[in-house]
C-alpha cells in the first residue's frame, strides 16, 4: 500500500510531462499537413499497385489464398498509413538532444525515475503526429472515390477489439521506442544500431506489406513476433481477417511484448546510468 | 556538517588516436585509452547556509565535483555524504532537496510557455499547492518575471531565460543550490540583479550555495569562502581576503604628474615604475600605511591626480594558476 501511495506522485509527474509534451506537439499544424500529403500520396500509389496486381496479374488467386480481398487491402493501406505514425521511426528529438549534448545530467537532477520520465515523453511524441497528420489522412481516406475508399469496420465487436488493440499497440510502440532510446544512451554506438532496430520493427510490422500477404511458412512466426502488434493485429481485427476470439489472445500477446520491452529497457538503462559518461563541461 | 566529501577520486578514460602517418587508419582497429584523473583525493566540508565559490581553470574538475554532489556521477573511491544521504545511491530522494542550475544547459521546456514548465515542476517535485503558490509568487516578484510567464522559452533573451531557470531551480525550496556558471553571457544589469537575488535567498532562507564560475566578480561579491581546484586537487580553501593576501599582497598607487620627474626611492615601498608622466608605486599595506606614502608623494612631487588600486582579482587568480603551474 505504501508503495502504491508513493507511486502516485510519480504517475502524476509522468502524466504532467505527457500533457506538456502533447501540447507542444499540437502546435505544429503545417508539419502535419505536409506529412499528411506524403502519406496520402504514398497510400494512393500502394492502392494502385495492389489494384493492378489483383485485376490484371495471373496470380489473382494468390490474394484470395492469403485471405485478403482488394477492398480489405485498401482499408488496410489507409489505416496503416494512419497508425504507421505511432511507430518509432526516430528517437524523440528532445531526448536525442539530451543524450548527445550531455543534458541527461539535468534530467537526472529531478526526483523522477528517468525511464518513466522519458517513457511519458516518448508516448506523447508517438501520439502527437496523429492529431493533425492522422486526422487529415483519415478524413481524406473516407471521402475517396469508392474503389479507393476506407471501408467501415467489418463488425462492431471487431471495431471495439481494434480500439483495445490500438491502445496496446500504442504502449508497445512506446516501449520499443524506449528500448531503442536506452540503446542510444551509449553515445559511442552512434546512430547505426538504433536505426537498424527501428527498421526491423517497421518491416515486420506489416506497414510496407500486410503480414498476411507474406509467405505461408512465415505466417505463424509473423503473428507471434512482437511487431505484429504495431498495427497488423489491430488492422486484422478491423477488416475482419481475425476472429474476436483470437483477437483477445493477440491483444494479450501485444501486452506481453510490451512488458518484455519495458523490462529490457529498464535493465539496460540502469546499467547505462551506472557507467554514464556525461558529455562536455 | 551538511556536505561532507572525503577522499573522493574519479578517473575518466579518454580514447586517443594513435600517432603517426597511419594513425587514423590504425585508430579504427586499435585504440589507446588514457586515464585522466579528474578528481584526486578531494576532501572538504560545507556548513549549512554557507556561500562557497568553487573556482579553477577549465578542466580542473569543478563540474565533476558538482555532478558527484548532485548524484549524477558515482565516484571511483571515497565517500560523499550530503544531508546524511549518499547522493548517487539515493538519487531520487537526494535531488528532491537540492536545486541545480547549469548556466549552459536549459532545464525549461524549449517550446512551451515558462508557466507550463513551472506547473510541470510542481508535479514532478510533488509540491503541495498552497506551498507552491506562495513560493511561486515570492520568486516571481523577486526575479521580476511575471511578464515572461506566458512566453515560450525559445523567445526569451538569455538574461530572461536565466532568471526563469533560477526560479525553476528554487520552486521546490531546496536546501542546497548548485550553480554552474550562472552568470555566463549575462549583461551587467542582469548579473547584478542575479547576484542580489542569490545573496538575498541565501540570507533569508539559509540556502547553502555552491557556485562554480570564471567570473571573479561573482565570487568577490557573493562568496565568503573560496575553494580552488586544479588538476583534480584542492589547492586552496579559505576566505577570499586571505587568498588575495597570499597571492597579491601588493597595492599600487598611480600618481599622474604635471611634468616628468626623476625616480627616487621611498622608504618601505617595494618597487616604483615610471612611465611617462605617471608613477606606479608598489607597496605592501601591511608594512607601510597608504596615507604615509601619499603624504610623501604630495610633498615631493608635482601631483595632478592620484589613484589607489588593489590588484585586479582576475590577475591574482591568473597569477595563482601560473604559480601552481595549472
Amino acid at each position: 500500500m505504501k508503495k502504491l501511495q508513493s507511486s502516485i506522485p510519480i504517475i502524476r509527474g509522468c502524466f504532467s510531462i505527457f500533457k506538456i509534451k502533447t501540447a507542444e506537439g499540437f502546435q505544429y499544424r503545417m508539419a502535419g499537413l505536409a506529412g499528411a500529403s506524403t502519406s496520402i500520396f504514398w497510400g494512393l500509389i500502394e492502392i494502385t499497385v495492389y489494384t493492378i496486381f489483383f485485376k490484371y496479374a495471373n496470380n489473382r488467386e494468390a490474394g484470395l489464398q492469403a485471405g485478403m480481398t482488394l477492398r480489405q487491402i485498401v482499408s488496410y493501406v489507409w489505416l496503416s498509413q494512419l497508425f504507421f505514425l505511432m511507430q518509432p521511426m526516430n528517437i524523440d528529438k528532445d531526448i536525442l538532444r539530451k543524450i548527445t549534448s550531455g543534458d541527461v545530467a539535468v534530467e537526472l537532477c529531478r526526483p523522477l525515475d528517468l525511464y518513466f520520465h522519458w517513457f511519458a515523453k516518448t508516448a506523447a511524441s508517438r501520439l502527437t503526429p496523429m492529431f493533425w497528420r492522422g486526422s487529415i489522412i483519415l478524413i481524406f481516406a473516407m471521402i475517396m472515390p469508392l474503389s479507393y475508399r476506407l471501408l467501415p469496420p467489418e463488425s462492431l465487436t471487431g471495431f471495439f477489439f481494434m480500439i483495445l488493440s490500438i491502445f496496446s499497440a500504442f504502449l508497445l510502440c512506446t516501449a520499443y521506442a524506449m528500448f531503442i532510446c536506452t540503446v542510444r544512451l551509449n553515445v559511442a554506438l552512434g546512430e547505426g544500431p538504433a536505426y537498424i532496430l527501428m527498421l526491423i520493427g517497421g518491416i515486420l510490422s506489416g506497414a510496407y506489406l500486410p503480414l498476411q500477404l507474406w509467405p505461408d511458412v512465415m505466417q505463424k512466426f509473423l503473428l507471434y513476433q512482437p511487431f505484429a502488434g504495431y498495427l497488423d493485429i489491430p488492422l486484422r481485427l478491423y477488416i475482419g481477417t481475425m476472429s474476436t476470439d483470437s483477437g483477445l489472445f493477440a491483444i494479450s500477446l501485444q501486452l506481453c511484448w510490451t512488458v518484455v520491452f519495458i523490462a529490457a529497457g529498464k535493465v539496460l538503462m540502469s546499467f547505462r546510468l551506472k557507467n554514464l559518461i556525461i558529455q562536455g563541461g | 556538517m551538511q556536505i561532507e566529501l572525503k577522499e573522493i577520486c574519479k578517473n575518466y578514460k579518454v580514447s586517443q588516436r594513435p600517432e603517426g602517418r597511419f594513425g587514423m587508419l590504425k585508430g579504427a582497429f586499435v585504440r589507446n585509452t588514457k586515464t585522466i584523473k579528474a578528481l584526486d583525493n578531494i576532501t572538504f566540508n560545507i556548513r549549512q547556509g554557507e556561500l562557497v565559490g568553487y573556482i579553477g581553470p577549465n578542466g580542473a574538475g569543478k563540474s565533476t565535483t558538482v555532478k558527484i554532489m548532485s548524484g549524477i556521477l558515482t565516484p571511483d573511491s571515497g565517500s560523499c555524504t550530503i544531508m546524511n544521504r549518499i547522493p548517487y545511491k539515493e538519487r531520487k530522494s537526494h535531488v528532491s532537496e537540492i536545486g541545480v542550475v547549469f548556466g549552459q544547459r536549459s532545464q525549461l521546456w524549449w517550446d512551451v510557455p515558462v508557466n507550463d514548465s513551472f506547473d510541470l515542476l510542481k508535479d514532478i517535485y510533488d509540491i503541495p499547492t498552497i506551498r507552491y503558490k506562495k513560493r511561486f509568487d515570492e520568486l516571481i516578484e523577486a526575479l521580476s518575471i511575471s511578464d515572461l510567464l506566458k512566453t515560450p522559452v525559445r523567445q526569451l533573451s538569455l538574461g530572461q531565460r536565466m532568471r526563469c531557470e533560477i526560479a525553476s531551480a528554487l520552486l521546490h525550496s531546496p536546501k542546497i543550490l548548485f550553480l554552474d556558471e550562472p552568470t555566463i553571457g549575462l549583461d551587467a544589469v542582469s548579473k547584478l540583479a542575479l547576484r542580489d537575488f542569490l545573496k538575498n535567498e541565501n540570507h533569508k532562507n539559509g540556502v547553502t550555495m555552491i557556485l562554480t564560475t570564471h567570473d571573479m566578480d561573482d565570487i568577490e561579491s557573493l562568496c565568503s569562502r573560496v575553494m580552488v581546484i586544479g588538476h583534480g586537487n584542492l589547492l586552496y580553501d579559505g576566505n577570499l581576503d586571505m587568498l588575495k593576501q597570499q597571492y597579491a599582497p601588493l597595492c599600487n598607487i598611480k600618481a599622474s604628474l604635471d611634468k616628468k620627474t626623476e625616480k627616487f626611492h621611498i622608504e618601505g615601498t617595494e618597487d616604483i615604475k615610471v612611465v611617462g608622466n605617471t608613477w606606479n608605486v608598489l607597496y605592501d599595506p601591511s608594512k607601510i600605511p597608504t596615507h604615509s606614502i601619499v603624504e610623501i608623494l604630495t610633498k615631493k612631487l608635482p601631483l595632478k591626480d592620484i589613484v589607489i588600486e588593489q590588484q585586479d582579482i582576475d590577475e591574482i587568480i591568473a597569477q595563482m594558476y601560473k604559480e601552481m603551474s595549472l
